[in-house]
């Protein structure tokens, strides 16, 4: 008895269509992030960290690990001229 | 011509109009990024106490930025000289560890293992330059008693968030 494959062929579109959709978000995600998976959880911490790791290297995600920090790091800080709290 | 534009989006990264006068003195800041400082803050307690608590009391004294300079200055020479010793002696182990948080949120519970051979390098070198330092171990202050800290639970409970 010939087995109806043709029944198969939504299945497996699907399945393509759900992969190909998750994986270029998660490309999309990590070119966005040095390839590193992205942060969550970010609180005002961590999001003052972030904002100091992109003052001295120039991305949010790219890390270093040198002692002394490149000239103008000690000038580049917004925070003084921000609006008092 | 003279077009409009926002003060968020600049060509040059902000420059500081008003630097610190040059009476103060100049010291090098920290150039780690937050990965390297998480994995370096335990030996930072340890190595720079005095200098930490020097800071803390002064700030609690008063929050003005211009009251702590001095101590602030000592934290981060003590920070600068902490990163060069760590460099020197077990740069391997602390870029795995700092990699491995980088790749798991900065969260320390997915990268015990490295932490562990970390602190094995660490504290056996910190020993060498003080005796101070010697016998040194990671202490979790405010743990239960009888309860293991959580840095050496061998099999966590919670595992890594799935990716």
């Amino acid at each position: 008895m010939p087995v109806p494959w043709e029944a198969l062929i939504p299945f497996g579109l699907v399945t393509v269509m759900f992969g190909t959709a998750g994986t270029l978000l998660n490309v999309s995600k990590r070119a966005q992030n040095e390839g590193k998976a992205p942060r969550y959880h970010i609180d005002s911490w961590e999001g003052m960290m972030m904002d100091r790791d992109r003052r001295l290297t120039g991305h949010a995600r790219k890390q270093s690990d040198n002692p002394t920090a490149p000239d103008g790091f000690e000038t580049s800080s917004a925070w003084y001229s921000e609006p008092a709290q | 011509m003279s077009t409009f534009h926002e003060g968020a989006s600049s060509s040059q990264p902000y420059k500081d109009p008003t630097p610190l006068p040059a009476s103060i003195p100049k010291v090098k800041e920290v150039g780690a990024t937050s990965a390297p400082l998480k994995s370096a803050a335990f030996f930072f307690g340890a190595y720079c106490k005095e200098y930490n608590e020097d800071f803390m009391l002064c700030k609690g004294e008063n929050r003005d930025p211009a009251h702590c300079l001095k101590e602030g200055r000592r934290v981060t020479r003590c920070a600068t000289d902490l990163i060069t010793k760590m460099r020197e002696n077990c740069l391997q182990q602390f870029e795995e560890h700092w990699q491995c948080l980088e790749l798991n949120n900065q969260e320390y519970a997915p990268c015990r293992k490295p932490e562990r051979v970390l602190n094995k390098c660490m504290f056996e070198k910190l020993a060498c330059f003080s005796l101070a330092y010697a016998g040194l171990v990671k202490t979790i202050p405010g743990t239960p008693a009888g309860q293991t800290p959580v840095h050496e639970v061998e099999k966590p409970f919670f595992g890594r968030m799935q990716k």
